[in-house]
Order: structure tokens, then C-alpha cells, then sequence
């Protein structure tokens, strides 16, 4: 974008107001983005969660109800804002805006096309870890703002909840910076391309070089030689397809849904239980914020789902359109918007899928599952990752003579990581299931027990 | 450019001084908690001035994200807010200002007369000393390793200690029955009464209208 | 790894009872499989709801909203909501003849009703006048249409009755009248049970409803109308002799003919004295329709609007009822009270006194020949002035140059009024010249 407004205003402004219109251009259009996102996927839910609950959901307002959200939005506008008497007033009034300061932060470094991100940063994922943290001080700004017990309750176990799923999550993104050797989200979808399992191992054989239609240069391949090699391209080679990866996304995705609050991790906002939890004394829009909030940071976790474990914008036909050159690069880059934009909606759908299918945990469900079976097998991915890192990218000097694989081609030492890591994911995903299972037997004292 | 930095590292500054000014000078003590807060965002900005991408993203991540978030429990979880009625002043307030001015200046003066402040600008083509994540990681393996593995264990310690202050045992634990669980607790029960030597014979009598239910 | 085992069930008694548990042993490892079970469920109810209607409960998966009011349930049968009234789609008549017994019953008492009454006689009619009911405050339990016997009232379907008009919620009879066959759309099965007794009840009533009282007042214009329609196709009757002018009226045709078959028996027979009644009912009748009807043809210049309607049908009427009687008094083998008994009688019989004073059986005879009497004198009254004989309102009509008053709405009660009074007036001048005879 600054390059855009540099050739066609450059001479007028000085170079610094250039960049700073340029970057005020490309915020206001990811917001934009955002935001058409939060309402469509706000009348989604709400017609599909009706779908599996055999009803229609809201089909009034507008054709099939499209224009429900801009209601609940004028509702949400035109509700008078109610402030409790003895409440922190600028600890109430601050306390959304902290929330969704945030997940706006976090918008700005993802890679939403081919050449398409705002900003990027080479510790981009550590950057997201540490803006998601700050949402939780909004929790607890909420919960303590609002002058009522059972708002800071339902802060503090929706802290508890943030902060515990925060380490499996983080952890299973430290697969991917494993994988791709640095934190920066910009490179990932170049790094999944491929094919499914085997990734960007299969190179051209012919010297002649191979059809740029199948074929993707690749030169930024960490650890590898560094002449350009030609490898089959097909956009599908993800890192879901293999086994660190497989185990990374599940990981990841199940921690994403407690930190984005949604069922079965909903209890902040448990209706049935605490009210609205944090949120219940906020009215207008205040509340609407928070509802933005949510949805927006499940929008944005979606989408670094979707860009460290599916590609990203990576899919069949854009490295296709983008090694034609010229205009095509645009194509491309639209072709990858659409293809980014289709992961995180079906990843989307999934936790619809699992909203409308499933209980609420209870808070010590939650906290087991997210320390007994999570983290390990988050802890036990790392080490997959690392293996398979190291027996597809490392040299014999790197082993230090333990093994030597050079002599292997890159598809074979990329078939021997996903066999090794396959068996090492497999047999630990067996064995933390199977020890976190209670045994059958009596674990109550018996003198304790309440008397029937 | 140039300029451009003074301007913002003036403007992170003072945001910095005025927030840490507040924290300790508010009545109310979560609005000091907030106040330190802002500092540490402050101490973050600073961070990204200095092009330490990486450490202004941790300092956010660990002060902000975690430190600051236990400080809110801790806060919430005590009784006494009302700090109005709390002086802001002791009636000694001059010493606790001269000693830590002392000590800080003690530290400071030397540090800042002996800093060689014009640093010549590295070779072309030379990446920064330490900067990225990349070096700060491989510093951690080789030149730093011993901090390192202290931090690490530090860390270890204090995880281990919270989990033994929280501990319950689980025996300690009283929960009602399901109906299964009480009825093999009787039968383990009539069991073990089964093996016990004939007990004496009761010189009570055993009303009847009380319910034989145990 | 992922295993099934039979599930174990051991029985305890306890103080309480006995305790079963039953142990189903739960597959060795649990890696979330009854988590994506459950995901297939949800997934099935989701693509099942994009594609059809949940009809039936049994079909567990579909959409199960009814769009409302676009789209609408069928309500069951024994569906109840507020009353209404039936009333028949042929005549019009309503089936509820005012016997309190729904405003006895009801709860709330929201039902409220007159009863129609007689206006000439002021007795009581089995129609109902006027019927209220206030549905804001009828709480639908059906006891009104469960206690009616006449099947009168029954429950609607109905329930949209939403209105912000205060007192819109109160009912007038023509507001809760509903022709028969609508009730038998919306519950078929209930009125296929009742409907045969009903309708016979129905038939008894209109019988003894006079003129159009207990017509729902949906139809009575229709009702009105097409009784109009009856009397001009009835009234042009060809005369007996005369050749028939293309009569439309069945029963002018059925007349004509019988009475050329009575034309010819009298030709065949001698000319009937006095004492000798023909006993061919039939005949008589036949005859004094034919009279009728060509004396209506005489005053056809004179009358010819459908006044005579009423009067028409009353005298008819009491002509009927003479020649009944005339029967009875001729099985009986009366005397020549048979000639002053039906008045109506044509046959010269007029100036023959009336001798039914001697004969006590002949009390029916003597009450048509008042009735006769009375509404030949009322109709003399109002009309031209009647003759000395008992000629009765009939025959009244040839003589009497002057069309039948206006007020022709004198329905057969005045006629027969008339009839009476005439009747006692020839029995009077005939036991006069009975004496006049006996004392010579």
C-alpha cells in the first residue's frame, strides 16, 4: 500500500505522511474486513445453531434475515447505557475498550492474502500470544467495574480460564515456529506449499526445468542449500497433513475455543449460570463491544489457525496463477483472499458445529483438560516437531555424526519425519488418554463421606 | 527522522513517568494497578523504539499479560479498598524521599558519566549484535546458558510451591455418594463387621421407631 | 483398544429397596468417540433442516417451525375455542330454539338470550331473538355445546380475534351465526354424529315457527325471496275446465289435473244435495283448489300483487281443515252438517243450515266452520261486505270487489280469526232459523 500511494502522490507529501496514510488506508480496510466478517458470521450463527436445532432461526429482517444484525445493532445503539451507582466509572467505561483494543492489535499481522498483510513483524506470532494476554486484563477491569459479586466471580474464572488455555495454545503455535524456524506469520503459507503429507519435497527431476504451473521456485527453505529448486506445487501442502501438525491443530484449535469463549468452554458467559458473567452489568454498547470483541478475536484466532496449520491463503492454483507473472499476480492475490477467507469460515462453522452439540465444561473439567491432556500433548508435539525438523533439514554437521541423511533425497527424509513423528504422536496421544483416565477403583475415604 | 524518535521517546517517557507518578499517588488501588499497567505498555513502547521487537512483545506478554493480571487478584481478593482514609503522606515523608534518591543516585551517576554515548554506527552490512529472536535463542544456548537454566529452575521452584500451598488431598476431599458408590460402601462395610469378634451383648434396648437406616 | 464388554448387573436389597447397577463397560480408551458421535447427530439434524419439514414426530430430523401465519397447523377436530351458532343453508333456520340451557351452564355466564315470541299471539316461539355472547370472557370449556340438545351451538376453530376496539369482543347472533356446512368442514366426524337428529328437532321446530321468526337473518332476504318465487309459480293454477295455460307450478299442474279427474266424476255422478258430502277427498280437495283458482283468475285483474299471498295460504289452509273435518263429519255419516262444515264447500250446499249443533261429534266440524266463519267475516270486514251465508274468506274473495286489505300481512291467525267469528255468525242465524223451523 505505501509502495501504491508512493508512485502516485510521492512527490506532494513528504515521505513520512505518506507511510502514515498508507498504513491509516490499509487499518481502515482490515477493519472494514473485520467487521463485515462479525456480521455475517453473527447472523450464521445464529441460522445455523437454529438449523441444528431444527427451527429456522431469525428469516425477518431482510431476505433470510441478512439484516438482523444491523437491528441488533440499532437495538444495541439506542439501549440506554446503564452504569451501576456505586461502580468504578472509569474502570466500567475502560474496561470494553480494553477488551477490544486487542483483537483489533491482533488483525494487523496476519496475512489475509498472497502479499496482502499489514504489517510484518518477525515475531508475529509472539506478538499475537501477547495481545490476546492483554484482553484478560479487560476481563478483570469488567468484573471488577461493575460492583457486583458475581461479575467479579465470572471475571476471575474467565481469567483462570484465559491464562490456562493460553499455554496450550502457545505451545502449539511453538510447533509451528519450530517448523518454520522463526516467528514471522508472513512465511508460513509460502512454507505449506506442496502437496498434501509429502509438502515441497517433491523437486523437478528434469533438468530443464519443470511447467511453472506445477511447479513453485522455492528458495527460502530454511536449512536447505541454498540454489532454488523446483518442487511439484499443488497449494496443499499443509502442515494438517501431517502428524505434528495434525496433533498442533487439534491442540491449538480446542485452546482457541477457550480462549475465544465458546462452547464448551463458555463459562464466563454461561447464561444459565452466572448471567452474563463479566458482562453483566453492561448494557448498550458497552455490551456490544464486548460482543464484537468475541466474535472478532474468534475471527482473528480462526484465521492463525488457518495460516500456521492450513496454509493459510495457500491453496490449489494461486502458486499456479502467481508464477505467471504480470497481472496475474493479482489474481493470485485474490484467489489466496478467497482461499483464506473459505478456511477460517469452515473453521467457523466447526465451532458453530460444536456450539450447538455439546454441554458446558465445568471449571474443573476445564482445568484438567487444559493441564493433564493439553499441555502434554502440546509438550510431546514440540519434540515431534523438532524431530522432524532435524531429520528433514539438518545436515550431517548439524547431527553431529549421530545419523547422517544426507545421502537421502528430500522426500525421503521427509517420508522417515512423518513415520517417525507419526509413531511418536500416536503412541503418546495413547498413553496421556489413557493415564488421564480414572481408574475403576475407590478414591473416597470412607469415614468422610457424607452419610447417605 | 531522527527527530521523529526524540519526539516519541519524550512522549513514551513522560507517559511513562506520569503513569508511574499515579500509581503510587491514587487513593484507590486498582486504579493504581492500572496506572502501573499503563507504565508497563509504556516500558513496551520504549522497547519497540529500540527496534527490540522481541522484548517489547515479551514485556507486554509477561508484565501485562500475566504480572498484572496476578497483581488484580491479588488486589480483588483483599478486603480493605478504601484507601481514602489512608494518608498519602507519613509525617516522615522527607527521608523516604532523600535515602532511595541516594541509592538511585548512587547507581545512575556512574552508569551515565562513564556510558560512551556516541556509538559509531556499525559496519554496513553487519545485523545488529543482539536484536532478533534468533540471536536472543542461540544467546540463551551459548553465552547466556547459565541465567538461563536458573531462570529455569526459579520457575520450576515456583510452580512446584504453588502447587504444594494449593494442594488437597484428595482424601481431605468430602462429596455426597452416587447411589452405586454407597451401596458398596455398606456392603465393604457389612463386611468388615462380618469379620469383627461378637461384639458384647447390649444392655440397651434398640428402639424400634428410630429407622434402622444408617 | 477400544472395546465393548457386556454390561454387568448386580442387585442389592437394601433398607430402601433394591439398588441395580448396572455397569456397562465403557470402552477401554476414550479418545472423544461419543464426542464426534454426537457431532454426527447435530450434523444430520443440520442437513435434514435445509432440505425438509418436520411433518410427523416420528420423523425425528427436519425443520419443526410453522411459520405463523403464513403457514398455519390443522387444528383437530375436538379443537375448541369460542361458540357459534348453526342455522341450515336450505331454509335458513337457525337450530336454536332460546331454550336457556347453554346460559344455564355456562361458567363465566357469557351467554345471553331472548326468546322470539308470536307477534300476533304473543306466545312464546322455538327461535331465539336475540343471542349475546361475551367471548373476552367465555373460557371455551364447551359446556354450552356439550348441554345444547338441539345441537344448536357448537365450538369454533376460530381464534384470531385480536381487536383494540372496546367491546369488539361482544357477540350478536348475527355475528356468531355460521351456515351448517361450514361446521361440517372444520368437524366432520362430530357432525356426521349428531346431524340426523338434529335436523329432525329442526324440522319439528320450523314447524311451529310462524312466518320467517327463527331465519337466520344471513338469509332472510334469500328466504324471502325465494318463498316469493314459490308463491307466483304456485299461484297461476289453470282452472278445471278451462284447458291448462301452460301452468309452471308443479302443484298448479297437479291440482288441474286432479280436478279434471273430480270435474269428471261430478258430471258422472249426479249433481251432490245437500246431505250427500263426496267422499272423495281427493275430489273435494281437488275441487276447491280448482275454485280457488279460478276465483283467483276472476280477481286476477282485481288482485294481482302477492298480498293474497298470506291470505291465499290461510285460506287454504282453513279450507284444508274444513274438508278434513268435512271427512271425519261424512265417515261418520253426519247429516247435512257436512254442508256447513267446510265452509269451502262450493256445492250449493251454503244456504242448508247448519245442523252440527245436534251433533256433538261434530265439534271439529263446527270449530273449522267457526274458523271459516271468523276469517271470512275478518277478511268481509276489511274488504267488501260479506255475504249472509258462511262463505268463508275464499269465497270472499270473488265477492268482494275490493282487493283484500293492504294490510294482507294479517297472517292465517286473522283468518282464522275472521273464520271463527263468521262461522258463529251463521251458526247463530242458523240455530236461529233452526228455532225459526222448529217453532213452525
Amino acid at each position: 500500500m505505501t509502495d501504491i500511494l508512493r508512485s502516485w502522490i510521492g512527490s506532494a507529501l513528504p515521505d513520512w505522511l505518506i507511510v502514515l496514510i498508507a498504513y491509516l488506508i490499509v487499518t481502515t480496510i482490515v477493519l472494514f474486513y473485520a467487521v463485515g466478517n462479525f456480521i455475517l458470521m453473527v447472523w450464521a450463527e445464529r441460522r445455523i445453531v437454529a438449523r441444528m436445532q431444527d427451527r429456522l432461526g431469525p428469516n425477518r429482517v431482510g431476505p433470510a434475515g441478512l439484516l438482523q444484525p444491523i437491528a441488533d445493532a440499532v437495538k444495541m445503539f439506542t439501549k440506554e447505557d446503564i452504569v451501576p451507582r456505586n461502580a468504578d466509572r472509569w474502570v466500567h467505561l475502560l474496561a470494553p475498550v480494553v477488551s477490544l483494543a486487542p483483537v483489533a492489535m491482533m488483525l494487523a499481522v496476519i496475512p489475509w492474502g498472497r502479499g496482502w498483510e499489514p504489517i510484518d513483524l518477525n515475531v508475529a506470532l509472539l506478538y499475537i500470544v501477547a495481545v490476546s494476554a492483554v484482553s484478560g486484563v479487560g476481563l478483570m477491569m469488567a468484573g471488577w467495574g461493575s460492583n457486583n459479586k458475581f461479575a467479579l466471580l465470572g471475571a476471575m474464572r474467565a481469567v483462570a480460564q484465559l491464562v490456562s488455555y493460553e499455554i496450550p495454545a502457545v505451545t502449539a503455535l511453538l510447533t509451528v515456529v519450530v517448523l518454520a524456524g522463526g516467528m514471522s506469520l508472513l512465511n508460513l503459507p509460502h512454507l505449506q506449499a506442496g502437496v498434501p503429507i509429502m509438502g515441497a519435497t517433491i523437486l523437478c527431476n528434469d533438468p530443464a526445468g519443470c511447467s511453472p504451473l506445477l511447479y513453485t521456485t522455492i528458495t527460502s527453505f530454511p536449512g536447505s542449500p541454498n540454489e532454488p529448486v523446483q518442487a511439484l506445487d499443488l497449494g496443499l501442502g499443509w502442515w494438517v497433513f501431517t502428524p505434528v501438525g495434525l496433533l498442533g491443530f487439534v491442540v491449538f484449535f480446542i485452546a482457541a475455543l477457550a480462549e475465544g469463549e465458546r462452547t464448551p468452554f463458555d463459562i464466563p458467559e454461561a447464561d444459565s449460570e452466572i448471567v452474563a458473567g463479566y458482562m453483566t452489568e453492561y448494557s448498550g454498547m458497552k455490551f456490544a463491544t464486548f460482543y464484537i470483541a468475541q466474535y472478532i478475536l474468534n475471527f482473528a484466532l480462526a484465521a492463525l489457525a488457518a495460516t500456521a496449520f492450513l496454509g493459510g491463503w495457500q491453496g490449489p492454483g494461486v502458486a499456479a496463477l502467481a508464477n505467471m507473472g504480470g497481472p496475474w499476480v493479482h489474481a493470485a492475490a485474490a484467489l489466496s483472499a478467497f482461499y483464506l477467507l473459505a478456511k477460517i469460515w469452515i473453521l467457523f462453522f466447526v465451532m458453530i458445529w460444536l456450539r450447538g452439540a455439546f454441554p458446558r465444561l465445568r471449571v474443573d473439567q476445564l482445568m484438567d483438560f487444559a493441564w493433564k491432556l493439553l499441555l502434554p500433548l502440546a509438550l510431546v508435539n514440540i519434540l515431534s516437531a523438532s524431530l522432524m525438523v532435524s531429520i528433514t533439514q539438518w545436515t550431517g554437521a548439524q547431527w553431529s555424526g549421530v545419523v547422517n541423511l544426507d545421502g537421502f533425497a528430500s522426500w525421503q527424509r521427509q517420508l522417515i519425519a512423518v513415520i517417525v513423528t507419526a509413531i511418536i504422536n500416536i503412541a503418546a496421544t495413547y498413553w496421556i488418554l489413557s493415564i488421564n483416565q480414572r481408574p475403576a477403583e475407590q478414591e473416597w475415604d470412607e469415614e468422610l463421606v457424607v452419610a447417605p | 527522522m531522527n527527530t521523529l524518535i526524540t519526539i516519541l521517546f519524550l512522549v513514551f517517557a513522560v507517559f511513562i513517568l506520569v503513569a508511574a507518578i499515579m500509581t503510587v499517588t491514587v487513593k484507590n488501588i486498582v486504579h493504581a494497578a492500572l496506572w502501573l499497567i499503563s507504565s508497563f505498555f509504556g516500558v513496551g513502547a520504549l522497547y519497540l523504539l529500540m527496534e527490540a521487537e522481541f522484548l517489547g512483545v515479551a514485556q507486554v506478554l509477561i508484565y501485562v499479560g500475566a504480572v498484572s493480571i496476578l497483581i488484580l487478584f491479588a488486589i480483588m481478593l483483599t478486603r480493605d479498598l478504601e484507601g481514602s482514609q489512608n494518608r498519602q503522606l507519613t509525617p516522615r515523608w522527607w527521608i523516604a524521599l532523600l535515602v532511595p534518591a541516594a541509592l538511585f543516585g548512587l547507581l545512575i551517576v556512574p552508569t551515565v558519566m562513564t556510558h560512551a554515548w556516541q556509538l559509531p554506527p556499525p559496519p554496513a552490512g553487519q545485523p545488529p549484535s543482539i536484536s532478533g529472536a534468533q540471536q536472543i535463542g542461540t544467546a540463551f544456548m551459548r553465552e547466556y546458558l547459565l541465567p538461563f537454566e536458573v531462570a529455569a529452575i526459579l520457575l520450576l521452584v515456583a510452580m512446584i510451591g504453588a502447587i504444594v500451598v494449593a494442594f488437597e488431598e484428595r482424601e481431605q476431599r468430602r462429596r455426597v455418594l452416587t447411589l452405586a458408590e454407597q451401596v458398596r460402601l455398606r456392603r465393604q462395610r457389612q463386611q468388615q463387621v462380618a469379620t469383627l469378634p461378637e461384639p458384647a451383648v447390649s444392655a440397651v434396648q434398640p428402639s424400634e421407631a428410630t429407622g434402622g437406616e444408617t | 483398544m477400544i472395546t465393548e464388554t457386556e454390561p454387568e448387573t448386580t442387585e442389592t436389597q437394601t433398607t430402601r429397596g433394591k439398588v441395580y447397577v448396572i455397569d456397562r463397560g465403557r470402552p477401554k480408551l476414550r479418545a472423544g468417540q461419543g464426542l464426534l458421535t454426537g457431532l454426527d447427530v447435530v450434523f444430520r439434524h443440520f442437513r435434514d433442516a435445509l432440505t425438509r419439514k418436520l411433518e410427523k414426530p416420528s420423523q425425528q430430523t427436519g425443520v419443526f417451525t410453522v411459520q405463523y401465519p403464513e403457514e398455519r397447523l390443522k387444528l383437530p377436530e375436538a379443537f375448541r375455542n369460542f361458540p357459534i351458532l348453526l342455522y341450515d343453508d336450505e331454509t335458513g333456520h337457525e337450530l336454536c330454539t332460546s331454550c336457556f340451557q347453554c346460559q344455564r351452564i355456562c361458567p363465566p355466564q357469557v351467554i345471553h338470550m331472548t326468546q322470539a315470541r308470536d307477534p300476533a299471539t304473543g306466545k312464546a316461539v322455538p327461535a331465539v331473538a336475540e343471542f349475546l355472547i361475551e367471548y373476552d370472557a367465555c373460557m371455551s370449556c364447551g359446556l354450552c355445546a356439550e348441554v345444547c340438545p338441539f345441537d344448536a351451538i357448537k365450538m369454533d376453530h376460530e381464534f384470531e380475534f385480536s381487536t383494540d376496539v372496546h367491546g369488539g369482543l361482544t357477540i350478536n347472533k348475527a355475528g356468531l351465526n355460521r351456515p351448517i356446512s361450514y361446521y361440517e368442514k372444520i368437524a366432520p366426524t362430530f357432525w356426521a354424529e349428531v346431524k340426523d337428529g338434529a335436523m329432525k328437532k329442526l324440522q319439528g321446530n320450523m314447524k311451529r315457527r310462524p312466518d320467517l321468526i327463527g331465519v337466520a337473518p344471513q338469509m332472510i332476504d334469500t328466504i324471502k325471496a325465494k318463498r316469493a318465487e314459490v308463491a307466483v309459480a304456485q299461484a297461476p293454477a289453470p282452472a278445471p275446465s278451462a284447458p291448462d295455460s301452460a301452468p309452471t307450478d308443479k302443484a298448479a299442474r297437479l291440482a288441474a289435473i286432479r280436478a279434471k279427474a273430480a270435474a269428471k266424476e261430478a258430471d258422472a255422478q249426479p249433481a251432490p244435495s245437500d246431505d250427500s258430502a263426496p267422499t272423495d277427498k281427493a275430489a273435494r280437495l281437488a275441487a276447491i283448489r280448482a275454485a280457488n283458482a279460478a276465483r283467483k283468475d276472476e280477481a286476477a285483474n282485481v288482485a294481482q300483487t302477492s298480498d293474497t299471498t298470506s291470505d291465499d295460504k290461510a285460506a287454504r289452509l282453513a279450507a284444508i281443515r274444513a274438508a278434513n273435518a268435512a271427512k271425519k263429519a261424512a265417515a261418520e255419516g253426519a247429516p247435512a252438517s257436512a254442508s256447513a262444515a267446510p265452509p269451502a264447500h262450493t256445492a250449493p250446499t251454503s244456504d242448508t243450515p247448519p245442523a252440527a249443533s245436534s251433533t256433538p261429534d261434530d265439534k271439529a266440524a263446527r270449530l273449522a266452520a267457526i274458523r271459516a266463519a271468523n276469517a271470512a267475516k275478518k277478511a268481509a270486514a276489511e274488504g267488501a261486505p260479506a255475504s249472509a251465508s258462511a262463505a268463508p274468506a275464499a269465497h270472499a274473495a270473488p265477492t268482494s270487489d275490493t282487493p283484500p286489505a293492504a294490510s294482507s300481512t294479517p297472517d292465517d291467525k286473522a283468518a282464522r280469526l275472521a273464520a271463527i267469528r263468521a262461522a258463529n255468525a251463521a251458526k247463530k242465524a242458523a240455530a236461529q232459523k233452526q228455532d225459526g223451523n222448529d217453532d213452525q
